[in-house]
């Protein structure tokens, strides 16, 4: 069994933490340089404010009070993200870092029974603790417990939490789901469905697999797979997982933080050697610690968790930034650890790698496709000119990581609430 | 085992040398050898692991005038508001009242809750059903700068 937590309107819900009286309005979060809408309240939805569209669209409901635009605070999001993250490491023994939103837990070796209140405990905490609101999808297969997790997102009913733990459950939210939403499928392949009339994911389920294979790709075969609650998204990735591991068991049982950051950021930095060596890159990045199992008088503790980066990558410089946020989501204080170690795996070669980004959202993915072309025949030109900075004249933000506050709008950004005392909220 | 300037059992013998007395002993504590306690002695004191007992609940605020000076909270001082813990009678908390963040003492009762500043010169407010309210995190420690 896999639970997909996924964080409700995430930026919105953040800025909403220090501002409560935002709690029931219009709220949007936007891009980078206040460009797009990038997260919407549920009331702006409801306004017909889309995913993605221009700012300047929307801007005249500012104007009017009828709507609070953020630019978007990535050092509060990214904080309050590793805040969620840390709870749910700690209520499972593995999780599954997907986005900075949502994390997959495995279920394996917990007690069904107790699944239903694990989980609702989970999204009462979060909201307790960090202030944001989540909810939770269980279900047999990763692609069934994101479907799992629209309904407890969409149906006040479910108070968060939505478990399909019978077939009956599964077909009746299969009925309702749209083709389109699936994951895996999405707006790419959804015209294609709806062309030889699959509206819903269980039209899609009741073709045979011949029909699926016969017109779509080995993907689409396995998201047939997981729908019918086959479990296939693991194995393919085991499959294809060239794994890359790191550890070392220590001489003496290590309990300073400090002195693990050392060793992890070590692991971390062979296993890119290894990838950059071999010509590959790694999407996801696991660091992992054990206590002394064999010493019955300590406590026990065995944390794992992996961060899936946006672009696979082999720098060192993002292959341990990745083990060391894995590492401060599952480090604790009060125990000594016996061992520890990084891997990388989802393993792909470098000159394969591409931005996944925008994945999510077939427009935004098309203006990225665009904004390169465009940044390449800049570049192209200053180069021709003879122009000093030549081929490098514009480059994306990420590019130069730690600069690019330069030039960038956000004319709307909140405080750093959680990350700089200069910005803590003030008490009257 | 033995060793030298100790007994059998480990305790420091009566007619070792002063000064090869190990620190531990010199400061009158008993302990067994080898002491257990050395596992520890490289470990300096964290604040943060004594003022924030729950990481991912606790967030900082910073106090704007004089509301709780009776409680010896001052403009400038850093609360430290732990959201994990369940508000109880007496707690000092941020709560988010009309619009804006406020520090207050819990007063509950069988009506409701009443939140009651530490200056005579600042009224009660009275939360009843209806209130716009919201009890945001209760305050564990007051970081004051004093130069």
């Amino acid at each position: 069994m896999f639970a997909l937590v996924d964080c409700n309107n995430f930026f919105v819900s953040c800025e909403r933490v220090f501002r409560p009286d935002l709690e029931g309005k219009a709220v949007v979060v936007l891009s980078n340089n206040d460009g797009c809408v990038v997260s919407r309240s549920n009331e702006s939805k409801a306004m017909g404010i889309k995913m993605g569209v221009p700012f300047y669209q929307v801007k005249h409901f500012v104007d009017e009070g009828k709507l609070h635009a953020f630019s978007s605070n990535y050092a509060l999001y990214g904080d309050l993200s590793s805040r969620v993250m840390s709870l749910l490491a700690d209520a499972v023994p593995k999780i599954e870092i997907y986005s900075i939103d949502e994390a997959f837990l495995h279920l394996d070796g917990i007690d069904p029974e107790t699944v239903p209140q694990l989980c609702a405990d989970l999204v009462a905490k979060i909201r307790k603790w960090v202030g944001v609101p989540v909810s939770i999808g269980v279900a047999p297969t990763k692609t069934l417990a994101k479907i799992a997790s629209h309904f407890a997102k969409k149906y006040k009913g479910y108070k968060g939490v939505c478990m399909m733990d019978t077939d009956a459950k599964r077909l009746k939210a299969l009925e309702l789901t749209p083709i389109d939403e699936v994951w895996g499928i999405g707006r790419r392949l959804a015209p294609k469905m709806l062309e030889k009339n699959v509206r819903t994911a269980l039209d899609f389920v009741q073709r045979p697999c011949e029909w699926v294979a016969s017109n779509f790709n080995i993907n689409t075969v396995r998201t047939w797979e997981e729908l019918r609650g086959r479990v296939c998204h693991e194995e393919e990735r085991e499959e294809r997982r060239k794994s890359i591991c790191t550890s070392r068991s220590f001489a003496d049982m290590i309990e300073d933080e400090r002195e693990l950051v050392l060793r992890v950021s070590d692991f971390a930095a062979m296993c890119a050697q290894k990838l950059r060596e071999e010509g590959s890159a790694a999407y996801d990045v696991t660091t992992f610690m054990y206590t002394n199992r064999f010493r019955d008088d300590l406590a026990q503790y065995f944390p794992s968790v992996t961060i899936r980066l946006d672009v696979a990558a082999n720098s060192a410089q993002e292959i341990v930034g990745a083990a060391l946020k894995a590492f401060r989501t599952i480090f604790r204080q009060g125990y000594k650890y016996k061992k520890a170690g990084v891997i990388v795996s989802n393993i792909i070669a470098s000159d394969a790698i591409q931005a996944s980004i925008f994945d999510f959202d077939d427009e935004l993915r098309q203006k990225h496709d665009r904004l390169s072309k465009v940044m390449d025949a800049v570049n192209s030109a200053a180069e021709a000119s003879g122009s000093a900075s030549g081929r490098s004249m514009l480059r994306l933000a990420t590019q130069r990581p730690g600069h690019y506050a330069d030039g960038i709008r956000s004319d709307f950004r909140s405080r750093l609430y959680s990350t700089s005392l200069d910005d803590i909220i003030e008490i009257h | 085992m033995k060793m030298e300037g100790f007994d059998e059992k480990g305790m420091v013998a009566e007619n070792a040398p002063q000064q090869e007395l190990p620190k531990m002993a010199q400061e009158g504590i008993h302990a067994g050898f080898p002491s257990p306690a050395t596992d520890y002695m490289t470990q300096a004191i964290d604040l943060n692991k004594e003022l924030v007992k729950h990481p991912a609940a606790t967030f900082y605020g910073r106090v704007v005038g004089d509301s709780m000076i009776d409680a010896g909270v001052e403009e400038g001082d850093i609360l430290v508001i732990d959201k994990s813990l369940e508000a109880q009678d007496g707690d000092m908390a941020v709560c988010f009242v009309d619009g804006e963040f406020t520090l207050k003492h819990l007063r509950f009762h069988e009506g409701g809750l009443t939140l009651v500043p530490a200056n005579e010169r600042y009224p009660s407010i009275e939360i009843g059903e209806g209130s716009d309210f919201m009890m945001w995190g209760v305050v564990t420690y007051v970081i004051k700068r004093i130069r």
